[in-house]
């Protein structure tokens, strides 16, 4: 958990390498088998070359991160906007990042405002994005 | 949830794909939890709630063989915490359809609620289908 919320404050990273087989496990998690992510045969013929992870599965990372750093506020009045930039493919190491960029109050409530990103181990930005949580300060 | 699938010809703003309940059972989080790489936290992670939301609406959709679906972008607002064992409701809609050239995209709003009807989580995904 982040102890000292203040602007500029990182959030602890956290590091995920991406197979195949978590790709088909969450693949199975979400009933998304969508063939980019999941027949390598077809993923291979279209432009992106090959399978590629699901979004979802970086933006768990997010909320993992997210969670690590916040706990139930964050599950439980957490909110945030992501885009995805980049796919993620069996082999990529990704890093998720991520700081308090301000703290504000509205209505009597703390809220931590945050920016986010996931790179691969290229530096490529695969997931950018921002939320927001409520904080007792 | 019926097994009724729609086309994605079908498709068009205001369609609301069929509501689909779920238990958060230890079977079910757990699955999710080995696919996300995650020790998990003793409740329900706000995200295996959203995959089953994606799950339903994927259930419900038939896209011709071969479509590439791309997701662009996802916005997520979480108001409530689950423990394993809950029951939720997800309800979608497409609330637009945009077409240029050989490129669509969908904008699907999504809200789940628990057994008593209170917002658990709402969300809005973009999903690029390129042609």
């Amino acid at each position: 958990m982040v102890r000292d919320i203040r602007e500029s404050q990182a959030l602890n990273p956290v590091v995920k390498h991406i197979t195949q087989e978590k790709i088909n496990l969450y693949a199975e998690a979400s009933g998304d088998f969508n063939p980019i992510h999941v027949d390598e045969a077809f993923a291979a013929r279209t432009p992106l070359g090959g399978t590629i992870a699901h979004g979802m599965l970086s933006l768990a990372y997010v909320s993992e991160m997210m969670t690590s750093a916040f706990g139930r506020s964050w599950v439980s009045g957490g909110k945030l906007r992501a885009r995805f930039k980049e796919a993620a493919r069996p082999g990529d190491t990704l890093t998720i990042s991520g700081k308090i960029d301000c703290v504000e109050q509205k209505d009597n409530v703390s809220y931590a405002n945050c920016t986010f990103e996931c790179r691969n181990q290229k530096g490529e930005t695969i997931v950018v994005g921002e939320a927001a949580v409520k904080v007792s300060k | 949830m019926s097994d009724k699938s729609v086309s994605y010809d079908e498709l068009a703003p205001g369609y609301n794909f069929p509501p689909a309940t779920y238990e958060l059972n230890a079977s079910l989080v757990s699955k999710y939890l080995r696919a996300v790489d995650s020790p998990g936290d003793g409740f329900v992670p706000p995200l295996a709630i959203t995959a089953c939301a994606i799950a339903a609406m994927i259930k419900s959709l038939s896209l011709p063989p071969g479509t590439i679906a791309i997701h662009a972008s996802q916005e997520l607002e979480f108001f409530k915490l689950m423990p394993v064992g809950a029951t939720i409701e997800c309800r979608s809609r497409v609330a637009q359809k945009i077409t240029r050239g050989k490129m669509s995209m969908l904008i699907l709003e999504t809200e789940i609620f628990d057994k008593n009807g209170e917002k658990v989580q709402a969300g809005k995904a973009t999903v690029a289908l390129p042609g």
